[in-house]
């Protein structure tokens, strides 16, 4: 019985591994092939912020962002016209709906990225997979990743964007406008003590910031400092550890689906909840969703939340007449042009309206 | 069981590798973008003839460095299941045994995980780096289906109903492993627990890799094929095998180290792809009948076939965005798995 089947066993071994063979050979041919039909041959070796050494083409003209928040940075430098796709959630500014989507930040399409023929895919370490960086790697498309953890770096990692992408000057103006506001806040409310919050992230099961991230760094610079001292980037937060240290105030971040206001009423009608006092009594700040995006946008979040914790420190000087002294004498690194231009009525908008939301939709 | 001819077996499987073929132009005209049906058949014509050096580098980029590679994925992943499943099946003679059940992709996971987190620390070579995960994955397969196999005997003899609840339960405490790795561990890439979790095809690795994968199932499948009709006698019991000549104690060495090797080969790669190593060796019975030696081959391609095609589903069906396979396989084999049951039970 055993010699009978030795022929068909061994056929059947040869067929498969012959297909295989095939199979493997045909690919390993066709793959020789680059996707980048670029005309210039010229290269530039960067390190990116996570330590990789990457070949970029120069200059760079078809940009992929696989993050909202580095879409929203390209917008600020002024190079929306080489960003040539984007993710499903880049919604801001609303042009970049427009943009050719290729799925979600950690589920993105790679043939779709690889037909948008980029010069280069921006992604960052906090959103995007290593899978997905891998997989571009192999397919010759270069990667570049950001990994701010500061408003600081924030700063340095959207200068250092810029060169990149070749637009330096740009990138000179937008990180010393960001500087420019920080110290005109930190001059209105450093003195004054820092109010205790409790960033709301998701409610159920309640998720806050730890302390390594961009969000409690940018808390930190409104005047406010979290409650939760946390190594994790995304703790859950026991309702327990939240009554024990009873923040003055939750501060919410304006999202697509549920207003914030909601979700507050929502929460405040758990039982339990009623213990946490700024609950209670409803003592709540919400700002735009800018501050959970690693983008210049972020400092606008961080002026209203420094306004609605510290409203006294803002009264002295009416808003509107400040900014009118300030247009009619700009600061030396300060482009009255550049601003209606990166800040699209943003800041304009907000202060018209007293105590605003910041939310740019 | 009707006699085995060559003739026959050549045929099923022309038959099956033929579908599998259609399966594979339809996953490779499938996809986020469009690629029109003539350009396909002009490329593959071309490819077929050795020309593929006409072929045009518009689609060609997309159908074979991105569709092609990810298809052949799917063919050695769902071709490792399948035969890792029938393997298990007949080695724990039980017919609802598949590594995904069994809890042993889960300890798969954990291997390659640790493997993942340990590597940074140990200074070796990228391309020992790279056999790390694969190795991982074995030990952590091996651990388990071991681990299971025990919990599984009741007096000396494999107790069906217990060996699944082990496996179900093993499975769900692995899970619970990775979950807690990935939200402890801080250094290196931790950011694709779902990955992990779900299994999913969408990383495109380097050459290299395939060449392994490739030889990897080919070496272990040959490994389990030899066996095959020994393992045909070992469906009437260990005894009765012994008894009819049959070296039962390397015969499961062999199969239990090949069917690890491969459910780590694929899990390496691809994370926990649920329920192909169950449904498609059933699929086979039914139609081939329960012959190893004709089984194994069958269950091979059939697992191919699965795998692509629902690996073309989890690509297209929310495009741009993806789904995970495993959450396709999962969605059709979970219910099956439930009507195998309680057919069984009936």
């Amino acid at each position: 019985m055993l010699k009978e089947v030795a022929r068909p066993r061994f056929r059947s071994a040869f067929l498969a591994a012959t297909a295989a063979f095939l199979f493997c050979a045909a690919l390993s041919r066709a793959q020789s092939g680059s996707p980048i039909s670029s005309a210039s041959p010229v290269y530039q070796d960067i390190t990116d912020e996570t330590g990789r050494t990457v070949r970029v083409p120069q200059p760079v003209t078809r940009i992929v962002s696989l993050a909202p928040s580095l879409t929203e940075t390209v917008y600020a430098l002024g190079l929306q016209d080489h960003l040539v796709g984007d993710t499903e959630f880049c919604d801001y500014p609303a042009d970049a709906r427009k943009k050719t989507k290729v799925g979600g930040g950690i589920n993105p399409s790679l043939e779709l990225i690889a037909n948008l023929h980029p010069d280069i895919v921006l992604v960052t370490k906090a959103f995007n997979r290593l899978e997905t960086v891998q997989s571009l790697e192999n397919l010759g498309i270069s990667s570049y990743a950001t990994d701010p953890h500061t408003v600081e770096e924030i700063i340095s990692s959207s200068k250092k964007l810029s060169n990149v992408l070749g637009a330096p000057e740009a990138g000179a103006t937008v990180a010393g406008e960001m500087k420019r506001r920080l110290a005109d806040l930190h001059r209105r409310i450093g003195a004054l003590p820092p109010k205790r919050v409790l960033f709301v992230v998701w409610t159920q099961p309640l998720i806050s910031v730890g302390k390594h991230t961009f969000i409690a760094d940018a808390l930190r610079l409104a005047g406010a400092a979290s409650i939760v001292d946390s190594e994790q980037d995304w703790p859950q937060v026991s309702l327990e550890e939240v009554a024990r240290l009873q923040p003055d105030l939750l501060v919410f971040a304006e999202s697509h689906s549920d207003s914030a206001s909601l979700a507050v009423e929502a929460l405040a009608t758990l039982p339990g909840w009623s213990i946490v006092e700024a609950v209670s009594k409803r003592r709540v700040a919400v700002i735009s969703d800018a501050v959970n995006r690693p983008a210049p946008r972020i400092v606008s979040a961080i002026e209203d939340l420094a306004k609605q914790l510290h409203p006294d420190a803002f009264t002295e000087k009416p808003e509107s007449n400040k900014e009118k002294i300030e247009k009619e004498n700009p600061p030396p690194n300060h482009r009255p042009a550049a601003h209606s231009s990166f800040w699209p009525g943003n800041l304009q908008a907000r202060m018209a309206i007293p105590g605003g939301c910041a939310c740019a939709r | 069981m009707r006699p085995l001819t060559l003739r026959r077996l050549l045929l099923q499987c022309f038959v099956l590798t033929a579908i599998l073929f259609v399966v594979v132009v339809v996953a490779l005209k499938f996809g986020a973008v469009p690629v029109s049906l003539y350009a396909l058949g002009r490329d593959l014509l071309r490819f077929l003839l050795g020309q593929s050096s006409q072929i045009s580098t518009d689609y060609g980029f997309i159908i074979w460095s991105i569709r092609g590679p990810r298809i052949l994925l799917g063919i050695i992943v769902g071709a490792s299941l399948s035969v890792a499943g029938t393997s298990f099946q007949a080695l724990l003679r039980n017919p609802l045994a598949d590594p995904y059940v069994l809890g042993v992709s889960s300890g798969a996971s954990v291997g390659a995980v640790l493997a993942l987190i340990a590597t940074p620390f140990l200074s070796l070579s990228p391309a020992l780096s790279a056999l790390l995960t694969p190795l991982g994955a074995f030990l952590g397969a091996a651990a388990t289906i071991a681990v299971v196999y025990f919990l599984g005997r009741r007096d000396g003899q494999i107790d069906s109903t217990t060996l699944l609840l082990g496996g179900v339960i093993t499975g769900s405490f692995l899970s619970a492993i990775i979950t807690f790795l990935m939200g402890t561990v801080t250094t290196g890439n931790t950011r694709g627990m779902v990955f992990w979790l779900m299994g999913n095809l969408s990383t495109s690795f380097q050459k290299s890799v395939y060449w392994f994968l490739g030889i990897g199932f080919l070496a272990a499948a040959g490994a389990i094929y030899t066996t095959a009709s020994d393992l045909n006698l070992l469906l009437a019991g260990e005894k009765e095998a012994m008894h009819l000549g049959v070296d039962v104690p390397r015969v499961r060495l062999v199969v239990y180290i090949a069917a690890s090797f491969l459910t780590g080969l694929a899990v390496s790669v691809s994370g926990s792809i649920g329920y192909v190593g169950l449904i498609v060796p059933h699929l086979m019975r039914l139609i081939f009948g329960s012959d190893h030696r004709t089984l194994l081959p069958t269950a091979a391609i059939g697992g191919a076939i699965a795998v692509v095609f629902a690996d073309t589903l989890a690509r297209t069906v929310v495009a741009p965005s993806e789904l995970a396979v495993g959450a396709v396989t999962a969605v059709v084999g979970a219910p099956l798995f439930i009507y195998l049951l309680r057919r069984r039970l009936a």
